[in-house]
């Protein structure tokens, strides 16, 4: 599916249930257009990762997620061989049923190999949205060999050759910023700071994200959740904390928020044990007019 | 556009997207392609006003005045200072600088300063280790199949020889957190420049310094002139007689860098008096805190090394059971077992 404006790719994300502000759009639109990685940060919680699977549906592409941890190296992200099928192979290999000199090609063969997300988005090209999430978390070095595979939208493997994209997938990244990343991958990709949504634009996410929840309810706990957020927290209720909020509301079949139902449903919006006293030690004020 | 690096390629990137939308979208566009840090955002959008509205140049924020009067030196400029005869080797000095190793940084006189600088310019940190996920070839450990393979390879696939692979080891990130308000007075020179020797003894260290505020010092303090970091450094966060407040200190460390690779899993040293104007309150919450955060949390205070120093004052009293070591730091000799100490800071065994 092709975007003509940004305005146009907005019309999509909602039709899809993801409401974007303006710069955001914009940096997606881009994305698209551009065929350029869009890194993404932000508060947790503020909808990256939902952005791309959104993107993926509007698109009809393939969501493709490669999830980054301390110690993930090339054989999780881009391909393994699978080594208990191989040793197994080779052994019936070895009653001469073969040719010895053609035994590594059979061994390193097509069918041994495990594709993992960097190798599957590479084949699928264009029609895959590839989500590389919680980039920080990973090492640096793995970055910049991610940077390698995204430049080139290519993979080669010794045993079978290089495979190429026709055309790249289109990336996704997200950080939590518990680092900084590096500036040669942050120079390859457009930037996207996601804010908090403004009030107004929130009630409008829990309505699309959390219909059971009445316009009267989504519009109380995003006045809360504002409140909250202006509060010292150490960690602050994102939108995606206001959706479940309201949808546990919702599902009590609580129609207004009083101290009562917010005390007994207050874990869904403040996941900290340290935020949840002071929030009850203010609740009067929190409710307050 | 005011301090922030934008090369030819983020231009190109620029003029691409601003034809692919609307003018009105120029800002979003300018955004998505000229920065990448979440800090830059308000110096594009000051550069946005400036373009486009025109209200006269920025104004320049203000800048810490620096005390520059010199009294712990760099490393680098102490040798001429202590050697005017041509003896002055290593083992003419070995007694003087043995009984310097135990005298209080409160006592010395300027020049025995500079030669404890010295001194501890030698000192190397050392941070315990710990299990990463990555894996490396070993002797023992877990089956490490690829490798087998290949190696069943040359025996005609049949695995005779095994290899095994185990996860590697890393050592420990340190942050160490510098008192540096007026009660701390000559303690925190020296401790600055303990601060400037660790930090060159391992990489991806931050080093912040608090009195009523608290400030990174991390660049700085890499620097050659640890005394000019030092200086700045105590400018910034110092008020005059405002006192110490260490837990909204700390509380502005964990809020912003509490998530960060900085302070999780570090082994965290404080080095301060505990002297506090603050809330106990406040400062117990938050010692709690980053004992949560932080690996192990160290403090180093130069009171205890003075006879007869009970930890009554009400901010040391209320951190102390949050605190894993506590030593004195009052004199090279404690810093070098403080250093040790780390060194051998382990899951299990505790001082």
């Amino acid at each position: 599916m092709d975007f003509t404006s940004a305005d146009h790719l907005e019309q999509a994300l909602a039709n899809a249930s993801y409401l974007a502000d303006r710069g955001l759009a914009v940096a997606v639109f881009l994305a698209l257009k551009l065929r350029r990685p869009l890194l993404l940060e932000g508060e947790p919680g503020v909808g990256k990762t939902e952005i791309a699977r959104t993107l993926a549906r509007v698109l009809g592409a393939e969501m493709i997620r490669l999830q980054c941890y301390e110690g993930i190296d090339a054989g999780q992200a881009l391909y393994e061989w699978d080594y208990s099928r191989q040793l197994l192979y080779a052994r019936t290999l070895q009653d001469g049923a073969l040719d010895p000199s053609r035994k590594a090609a059979e061994l390193y063969g097509p069918e041994f190999l495990v594709e993992r997300p960097l190798l599957r988005a590479v084949r699928k090209g264009a029609g895959a949205v590839l989500l590389v999430d919680e980039l920080d978390r990973a090492d640096e070095e793995f970055e910049a060999f991610l940077l390698e595979v995204l430049a080139d939208s290519a993979v080669s493997i010794p045993e079978i050759g290089t495979i190429t994209a026709d055309t790249p997938p289109v990336v996704v990244l997200t950080s939590n910023r518990t680092r900084e990343l590096h500036d040669a991958l942050k120079r390859r990709c457009l930037y996207h700071w996601i804010d908090y949504p403004t009030q107004d634009r929130e009630v409008a996410i829990i309505r699309l994200r959390a219909p059971e929840a009445s316009q009267a309810l989504a519009e109380a706990v995003a006045e809360v959740v504002a409140r909250l957020r202006a509060m010292d927290l150490t960690k602050k209720p994102g939108p995606a904390e206001a959706i479940d909020w309201a949808r546990a509301l919702a599902a009590l079949g609580v129609t207004q928020l009083d101290q009562v139902s917010v005390d007994e449903t207050l874990g869904w919006a403040i996941k900290n044990r340290d935020d949840l006293v002071m929030v009850r030690k203010g609740m009067p004020e929190l409710l307050g007019a | 556009m005011a301090g922030v690096p934008v090369g030819t390629g983020r231009l190109i990137g620029f003029a691409q997207a601003a034809e692919a939308v609307g003018p009105d979208d120029l800002y979003w566009a300018a955004r998505a392609t000229l920065i990448s840090r979440h800090e830059d955002i308000p110096l594009l959008d000051e550069a946005f006003r400036e373009a486009f509205e025109v209200i006269g140049p920025p104004q320049p924020a203000s800048q810490p005045v620096a005390d520059r009067r010199s009294t712990v030196f760099a490393p680098s400029e102490l040798s001429i200072e202590t050697g005017p005869r041509d003896d002055a080797s290593e083992s003419n000095l070995a007694s003087p600088i043995e009984a310097l190793r135990r005298k209080n940084f409160a006592a010395c006189t300027p020049s025995e300063l500079v030669l404890v600088a010295r001194l501890m310019a030698r000192l190397r940190l050392s941070a315990p280790q710990r299990r990463t996920r990555r894996r490396r070839p070993a002797s023992g450990g877990e089956p490490d199949l690829r490798r087998t393979l290949r190696r069943a390879m040359r025996t005609g696939g049949e695995p005779i020889e095994r290899a095994w692979r185990r996860r590697t080891r890393e050592r420990r990130r340190i942050l160490l957190v510098l008192d540096v308000s007026g009660s701390m007075g000559t303690y925190s020179r020296a401790l600055a420049m303990f601060a400037h020797a660790a930090l060159r003894s391992g990489p991806g260290w931050e080093a912040f310094a608090f009195g009523t505020r608290l400030t990174r010092m991390t660049r700085a303090l890499s620097g050659p002139d640890p005394d000019a970091a030092f200086a700045a450094a105590s400018a910034e966060v110092t008020d005059w007689d405002g006192g110490t407040r260490i837990g909204t200190c700390l509380k502005q460390l964990l809020d912003e860098h509490g998530r960060t690779r900085a302070v999780r899993g570090s082994i965290c040293v404080i080095l301060s008096d505990g002297l506090d104007v603050g809330e106990p309150d406040l400062l117990r919450e938050q010692m709690e805190r980053l004992s949560r955060t932080a690996h192990r949390v160290v403090w180093l205070n130069p009171l205890k090394g003075t006879l007869g120093y009970e930890p009554l004052a009400r901010g040391m009293a209320a951190a102390l059971p949050y605190i894993d070591v506590f030593r004195a730091g009052h004199n090279l000799q404690s810093l070098e077992d403080v250093a040790d100490v780390i060194a051998r800071l382990s899951t299990r065994h505790l001082s």
